[in-house]
């Protein structure tokens, strides 16, 4: 590992009541770097993502983003301010969109800029419709999001989380609920904002984005890290016999891979 | 309706276009005929109700004499209820917010409010504030509390739209709340996630939504309270039913009377109604396709 990391977990643990979803996870990421976290459903990896914007509250460990550095304590809720700028830095995109019905999309995309930044109204309304255009929506600024199709709520749903210009931005299965036609539409402007050297974190079954675009991927089993490497190293050389067995029926659908 | 129009004339090579137009257009007639026919069915039980009224001594003369009486009424009807229905939408919003907020001293409180009022009769409740209020006054002026007293010592149609205020926001409470309910946990994730406080959220994201989810219902609830003003009535209040009462007592036209309050009350809330579709409408049409 090169520079300081960009994002470093140190044993974190989540329980749910007595369920131990998460166990002792600890990992890395660089600036720029595109990590993949890969896994059965269950397997706990969209509860990981969603702990680091503390969607999901961790139940014990230590979570450094930039220089904010947040250490949970059990049985102790991290404090408010904390949790806030460590949201800043990390952008969000859902599976299900989760875009506000109620505002048009430029409206969703400057949304945070004017209410969480206070940015002047023009200001907001500038950057935001140079992410509208970045992710190829800049003619659907007005339009609400009824009016969009799948694919173009999930682009303006990566342009609303791009435009507070935060330090990593974290997918949680974004193609998921797309219609197959539509996936391609929203993996396009991912690779496009890998290339730019936007530093991501994405939980996904779309193996070929996994291969094609990441640097690291993480392979979670039972909430535990089985194994990482990069996608040669993961895909055609498994160490870990689960791993194995999960990545068995992708490879012979997609031997190239 | 514009995506179909707009839909039939792109398809003008359509062989089958004619027949979808002429199913189109039989529906339209059926759908005309059956509100011809409902409206003539309403029209008979008038004329039945009428012609039955007119062969027991009923004096619709004494109606046409004295309507505008009794019609003056209406203002004052829709004056308490148009400021009682803000007010209950005031205390239902900061209800439902105590409901459903973790705090035990505002979930108590409105908990409280809407238990005790949900549970006396708002008739009860009237005469709490008009008559039980002011001896609490006079007890605060006799302490010395001159000032204080008399704050509590309302008029006629300050405890009306008190009471009523009260009264329909506690049930207005829990309208609010479901329709505060209603809104997907994701709105409220994905507005954490760009870094919205809970109050930010509430205010920017989610009561939005609710609101039109709830429109309908505080339609009703305005409605209702329309009707429910007649009780204020009781305390000399000058609207319909207190001006049809005085009429009807002094020459003894109950009947001509009382079916004139109830055709006041029946046309506003006919009204209340129509706009408060129009209303619904024009709140949905940001989200229609």
């Amino acid at each position: 590992m090169n520079a300081d990391p960009l994002i470093q977990v140190d044993h974190l643990h989540k329980w749910f009541g007595g369920l131990h979803v998460l166990k002792d996870i600890s990992f890395t990421v660089q600036s720029k770097e595109v990590l993949v976290l890969i896994g059965r459903s269950g397997s706990g990896k969209s509860t990981l993502l969603r702990c680091l914007n503390f969607l999901e509250e961790p139940s014990s460990g230590t979570i450094t983003i930039g220089n904010q550095v947040v250490s949970i304590e059990p049985g102790r809720r991290p404090d408010k301010a904390i949790v806030l700028a460590v949201r800043l830095q990390t952008g969000m995109v859902f599976q299900e969109f989760n875009l506000f019905p109620h505002m048009t999309a430029l409206e969703n995309v400057i949304e945070g800029l004017v209410t969480v930044k206070k940015m002047p109204k023009e200001q907001a309304v500038s950057l935001g419709e140079r992410y509208l255009k970045k992710v190829g929506l800049l003619e659907k600024r007005d339009v609400h999001p009824i009016r969009l199709s799948g694919g173009q709520k999930q682009r303006v749903a990566i342009a609303r989380a791009l435009a507070m210009e935060p330090k990593v931005m974290l997918f949680d299965e974004p193609t998921s609920a797309l219609d197959p036609e539509l996936i391609g539409e929203v993996l396009d402007v991912m690779k496009q904002l890998a290339l730019e050297g936007t530093t991501m974190i994405v939980v996904t079954h779309e193996m070929g984005f996994a291969s094609d675009v990441s640097d690291r991927i993480i392979y979670i089993d039972q909430g535990k890290i089985i194994e990482q490497g990069t996608p040669e190293q993961i895909f055609t050389a498994p160490q870990d016999e689960r791993t194995h067995a999960f990545l068995e029926p992708i490879r012979k659908v997609h031997p190239t891979e | 309706m514009d995506a179909d129009s707009s839909m039939l004339s792109s398809s003008d090579q359509d062989p089958d276009l004619e027949i979808g137009l002429s199913l189109q257009a039989a529906e339209r007639r059926e759908r005309v005929f059956q509100t011809i026919k409902i409206t003539i069915v309403w029209m008979i039980l008038v004329a039945i109700v009428s012609f039955v009224l007119l062969q027991l001594n009923f004096d619709p003369g004494y109606i046409f004499l004295h309507n505008s009486f009794v019609l003056q009424g209406a203002a004052t009807t829709l004056g308490v209820s148009l400021a009682s229905i803000s007010i209950a939408t005031i205390l239902a919003l900061l209800g439902a917010l105590g409901r459903l907020s973790h705090n035990s001293i505002a979930q108590g409180i409105s908990g409280f409010y809407v238990s005790v009022v949900r549970g006396t009769p708002l008739l009860v409740q009237i005469y709490l504030i008009y008559l039980g209020l002011p001896q609490v006054g006079q007890q605060l002026s006799k302490l010395g509390m001159v000032g204080l007293g008399q704050l509590f010592t309302l008029s006629a149609i300050q405890s009306g739209i008190l009471a009523l205020s009260l009264n329909y926001g506690a049930y207005m409470t829990e309208i609010f709340r479901a329709g505060i309910q209603s809104i997907g946990y994701g709105q409220r994730e994905a507005a954490a996630s760009i870094g919205l406080t809970p109050w930010q959220t509430m205010r920017r994201i989610i009561l939005p939504q609710a609101v039109r989810v709830i429109i309908p219902d505080i339609g009703n609830q305005f409605i209702a309270m329309q009707k429910d003003s007649a009780l204020v009535s009781i305390m000399g209040i000058w609207e319909i039913t207190y001006r049809a009462n005085r009429l009807a007592r002094k020459d003894s036209k109950f009947m001509e009377m009382f079916i004139l309050a109830a055709t006041l009350y029946w046309i506003l809330t006919i009204i209340s109604s129509w706009l408060e579709n129009r209303l619904e409408r024009k709140m949905a049409q940001a989200y229609e396709r």
